[in-house]
């Protein structure tokens, strides 16, 4: 069959294919695009479109032909192969059980990044009220002083370097900084896992010697009934943080029989669930940390019974979120 | 053939064509969006201004979203391109050529901060430039690449001459060598042009320097299918 002949014969179809892909598109008010295919049918009209460009390109018809049914097909391949589900069920679905789920399955890599982060903040915390000296060696003496004025009895806002800071500009400031964090922690494990490492044991170290030297100045209570409220979700949260940060640095080093690219390609898919789902915690943490927390009539006893229910409640989604059928 | 055409198989037993987008016009796409989304932070931060306490809230907040999720969601919801892209008719895709989805755009947009070290897309560049196609880490993580949306030649360009018939049959690769050239001519001095002309005598007839590249501009007009 000649070219001319072969795209005349064709040409009302390949018209008829494209009309419905530009049905798909964005709709304008003025011009709406009718589309002449039953849906049904579009699978088998976008085979018989390859079978064309197939044979095009057998026959040696001209490149114009050929880069003109490359387009339509890959169009056709990105339409049909691209189709999205509906993202807000997906959404809940995933709140309700995909992400303790994931978190469940990541379990190694989860308890490695806690021992990381959790252990010298909590080494700190036991030594540091003994020996306070050992504070001014993780930290310079002016950023302890700072956090002891945060916390100090004069404080009427806890937890605020300006006591004029109102709860809305803290609530931006703490996602911009601390979700923030947890990306950089997460993404830093691509070098190798170091990255991951580093921010890991440097918040606990930071975290410890801040609680330790609180704890020393006899600001503890001020400081946990601070604290208390949105600590599960964020020490969690940075925990989370690490251990998907150590996971794409663990594919690196032992891809196991994949190449590396293709480990950290799994990887990379396998840890979002863990990224979206540490990032909504600092999300809620930064809530609670600047409508809550600071708030100096709730009394103390208060704020550490919402503090353990907090905890309690998160790890008992982790342990138990999603196990059910229906999940 | 060196070129960054790759080709992609597909369930149908056919290969689709991508064509790869560097990392120039991919520093160029970043850079437009970085003065967009500075132009947007700047006009914004005016009635922020305004509203005080709450406003240096709000803003923190917006220049967080714009930092980390502004390519995201517009990879996602403006068929693979941020403004910056679209103005240079890039496209994200995955390496399969379906649509990005926002599993593979989180991914390579959080992974930019390593992609961004030590220096302005230092490791990215080494990345994009070792890896077969332009992919930088993010990309790889993801499993996306960057693609021309549009990746035919443009024939509008090619400049008009009298349709000629080729001497012999042209294979398709053949084809689009000469089309690549004529579309290019306007851009080449007229040395130059008539250089690139007189290396393929077999088509031109040993015809010499304008009447040659008269000859390969007619034949081009006839590939894309100009009849007198």
């Amino acid at each position: 069959m000649r070219q001319d002949i072969f795209e005349e014969t064709y040409r009302a179809r390949w018209a008829e294919f494209a009309d419905w892909l530009k049905s798909l598109g964005p709709r304008r008010a003025d011009q709406s695009v009718a589309t002449t295919i039953d849906v049904l049918d579009i699978p088998a009209r976008y085979r018989e479109l390859c079978q064309q460009l197939a044979l095009a390109r057998d026959r040696q018809y001209s490149a114009e032909l050929i880069d003109r049914l490359g387009q339509l097909v890959l169009a056709g391949h990105q339409a049909l192969y691209g189709a999205r589900s509906r993202s807000t069920d997906q959404l809940m679905q995933f709140f309700r059980g995909g992400f303790p789920r994931s978190v469940r399955r990541e379990i190694r890599f989860v308890l490695v990044a806690a021992l990381l982060f959790f252990g010298p903040l909590l080494l700190l915390t036991a030594i540091i009220p003994s020996y306070p000296d050992f504070a001014y060696i993780i930290l310079p003496a002016e950023a302890l002083d700072g956090v002891q004025e945060m916390y100090g009895s004069a404080a009427q806002q806890l937890g605020r370097k300006r006591q004029a800071d109102s709860d809305v500009a803290m609530f931006g400031f703490y996602i911009f900084n601390n979700v923030r964090i947890g990306f950089q922690t997460f993404a830093s494990g691509l070098l190798f896992g170091i990255g991951a490492l580093f921010y890991l044991v440097y918040n606990g170290l930071f975290i410890g010697a801040v609680t330790g030297h609180l704890v020393h100045a006899g600001l503890a209570r001020n400081f946990f009934s601070f604290t208390a409220g949105h600590s599960a979700f964020e020490l969690c949260a940075i925990c989370l943080s690490g251990a998907a940060g150590l996971k794409l640095g663990y594919a690196l080093i032992a891809p196991g029989r994949r190449t590396r690219g293709a480990a950290l390609r799994i990887a990379a898919k396998e840890s979002v669930p863990l990224v979206v789902g540490l990032s909504t915690m600092l999300l809620i943490a930064a809530g609670i940390e600047a409508f809550w927390s600071p708030r100096t009539f709730v009394p103390p006893t208060a704020k550490y019974a919402v503090g353990a229910a907090m905890w309690i409640l998160l790890l008992t989604y982790f342990a138990f979120g999603g196990r059910t059928r229906g999940a | 053939m060196l070129d960054t055409a790759r080709e992609i198989p597909t369930p149908e037993g056919i290969e689709l064509t991508l064509r790869l987008a560097g990392p120039v016009v991919r520093a160029l796409a970043w850079l437009l969006d970085l003065f967009a989304r500075l132009g947007f932070l700047i006009v914004l931060s005016i009635p922020i201004r305004l509203l005080g306490e709450l406003g240096v809230g709000l803003s923190l907040i917006l220049y967080f979203a714009m930092e980390w999720l502004y390519p995201a969601l517009f990879e996602v919801y403006a068929k693979g391109a941020t403004p910056g892209k679209k103005a240079f008719g890039l496209a994200v895709l995955h390496s399969d050529g379906t649509p990005v989805q926002m599993p593979a755009a989180l991914i390579r947009n959080l992974l930019r901060a390593v992609d961004f070290l030590p220096l302005i897309y230092g490791f990215g560049l080494v990345s994009m430039l070792l890896s077969r196609d332009f992919q930088r880490i993010g990309d790889i993580a993801a499993g996306t690449v960057v693609v021309y949306r549009d990746n035919a030649v443009r024939h509008g360009l090619i400049p008009n001459a009298v349709p000629a018939v080729p001497p012999l049959p042209l294979t398709a690769a053949e084809q689009r060598v000469l089309l690549d050239l004529a579309a290019r001519v306007p851009q080449l001095t007229e040395e130059r042009a008539h250089e690139l002309a007189g290396l393929v005598p077999y088509l031109t007839g040993n015809r010499s320097d304008a009447g040659a590249l008269a000859r390969l501009l007619g034949i081009a007009n006839h590939l894309i299918g100009r009849r007198t």
